[in-house]
């Protein structure tokens, strides 16, 4: 019997052997997800459809206001985007253009820099089957996979007996996690935890470009040298490395240089690749899509034909400054999951909320559109955390429009 | 040892670094409006020798408090076997998110993963709710 796999757009891993059993399009049963995926599966949605003000309405009153309120700003900014398809998110740029916005995503706080040096092939990297197949060395860098990407480990990066590692991760892996604290993925790496203090990342890179060069590693938290050197000579013998790059690291480094470093030295030493941990299963989609229209990655301003980049763009500082006058939300609780003491600016300017579930930011919004859950309720293409492109169909119907029919209903009313 | 831990309430300067925890990330697409999200996030995690410190058992909840704002979360022990007093782990949330500062340098990357805030015992004080 042939069997019917689902992918799951829990997060940037994109896992496409999922199994699910759905009755009237309730989905009842998710196998093979993790505990998130089936989360984010069986989610259960809300009564709400459309709101103007708090008020239900129906959809072309919500669409008109939207409009209306993007036709109406100066500098409106456009967010979001890390959960919504290719579609859609080329859709956004193309209403960013029309309506000289302000565009930028979740990246721009956190793995943009990385994925941007990707884009512009100043790093190595490689496929997650690559590295199922052919990984002897693997790094964790400032990344808990086992609680972010849940099914990292089991399904590509240590545990699976790829095709050139039948003998698996008791002979032919070596994990190792580099952390600030003992994270569950470093409690599996055992003795290859190396534990740093918070903000120590580029000293340890210095020591171990040291170490991998011959000289004494040295560190101002006087991290034992012998162990810097043990690991370096692990990293030597590696004939397919990897380094899973973290928020831990990224956020602990002024900028990529220590990084460029690295991985410079570690491939005329060895062979290594470095593969960013995205989060949002469509965010390095995001920046590929923007990239190819723009150059950029993310933090972009359009204005009359033409496009600006810089960090005055980005959503911290524009909602910071107070550059914007409106906002449409897609797929994205700004009011969450960013510091309150720049979302809070959020409450002063009219805000559009294109959501698949109710947030601190659509309880807030001027205009609230309850959509479909990109990946359970409607269809797609998206890129997984290492560049690899995925399509995927939904896995039940629903009576809640997509982002992406909801963005072009707006689009032909600006 | 700092002044703070002669006062009738003793308060510590500490240093928040936020992590992801699975548990929570499930509880909040579930409900991001419900108990189990809320436990699982406002959580603070120190070292032993710091809740000895504020006088506080596991569980007990506590104030946080900086120059962006005051939480009220429940303490427990981080359960690390290295010692690191003075650093506190926190699931990354609407809660920590609430001290993180909107100082960037301009980089546009807020400092989620390093706050600084004072702790003291709440004294029986509920957790922060969540809203604006």
């Amino acid at each position: 019997m042939e069997k019917n796999y689902y992918v799951c757009t829990g997060c940037g891993l994109l896992c496409d052997d999922i199994e699910v059993e759905s009755e009237k399009n309730i989905i009842n049963k998710v196998y093979t997800a993790c505990r998130v995926g089936v989360a984010h599966m069986k989610k259960a949605k809300g009564e709400t459809n459309f709101l103007v003000n708090n008020k239900p309405v129906d959809e072309a009153t919500a669409v008109r206001e939207a409009a209306s309120i993007l036709k109406n700003a100066k500098n409106p900014l456009i967010f979001g985007l890390g959960t919504s398809t290719d579609e859609t998110q080329i859709l956004a740029i193309e209403l960013a253009k029309k309506t000289n916005a302000t565009l930028d995503d979740t990246s721009s706080f956190c793995l943009g820099p990385l994925v941007e040096a990707l884009l512009k092939d100043k790093l190595k990297t490689c496929t997650l089957e690559d590295i199922r197949n052919k990984a002897d060395v693997i790094i964790f860098w400032g990344a808990d996979p086992s609680d972010s990407h849940p099914r990292h480990l089991s399904k590509h990066s240590y545990f699976p007996r790829g095709s050139e590692k039948q003998k698996g991760w008791e002979e032919e892996r070596t994990a190792i996690a580099i952390d600030i604290r003992k994270s569950h993925t470093a409690k599996i790496c055992g003795n290859y935890f190396f534990q740093i203090p918070p903000g120590g990342d580029t000293e340890f890179i210095d020591a171990l470009i040291a170490a991998l060069s011959g000289k004494l590693p040295k560190t101002s938290y006087n991290f034992p040298p012998k162990k810097i050197l043990e690991l370096a000579n692990i990293l030597k013998g590696a004939k397919f490395g990897v380094i899973f790059a973290g928020l831990g690291l990224i956020y602990s480094l002024e900028d990529l240089e220590p990084v460029f470093r690295l991985m410079k030295i570690l491939n005329e030493k060895a062979n290594f690749h470095l593969v960013p941990m995205v989060g949002h299963y469509n965010m390095r989609g995001f920046n590929e899509n923007l990239f190819a229209e723009t150059g950029y990655v993310n933090r972009v301003k359009f204005e009359d034909g033409m496009v600006k980049h810089g960090p005055e763009y980005s959503v911290v500082e524009s909602l910071k400054a107070k550059t914007v006058d409106a906002a449409l939300i897609i797929g994205s609780d700004p009011l969450s999951s960013l510091p309150r003491s720049v979302s809070k600016n959020l409450l002063e300017i009219p805000v559009i909320s294109i959501d698949p579930c109710e947030t601190l930011t659509s309880k807030h919004a001027k205009v609230y559109i309850n959509t479909a859950i990109s990946g359970v309720e409607s269809g797609g293409s998206a890129t997984r955390m290492d560049g690899t492109k995925v399509s995927f169909k939904p896995v039940v119907e629903t009576i809640h429009p997509s982002d992406e029919a909801i963005l072009k209903k707006i689009m032909e009313a600006v | 040892m700092d002044f703070g831990s002669f006062l009738s309430a003793p308060e510590i300067n500490i240093k928040i670094v936020t992590y992801r925890d699975i548990f929570q990330d499930k509880a909040m697409i579930e409900n991001r409006f419900g108990e189990e999200y809320r436990d699982r996030s406002a959580i603070l995690k120190l070292d032993p020798a710091d809740l000895k410190q504020l006088s506080i058992k596991a569980g007990d909840t506590v104030i946080l408090k900086n120059s962006l704002g005051k939480i009220v979360v429940k303490a427990e022990e981080s359960g690390y076997e290295t010692p690191h007093r003075g650093i506190a782990y926190m699931p990354n949330s609407p809660w920590s998110n609430m001290l993180v500062s909107d100082e960037t340098g301009g980089t546009g990357v807020p400092r989620f993963k390093d706050i600084s805030a004072t702790v003291t015992s709440a004294k029986g004080e509920k957790v922060t709710e969540l809203r604006f």
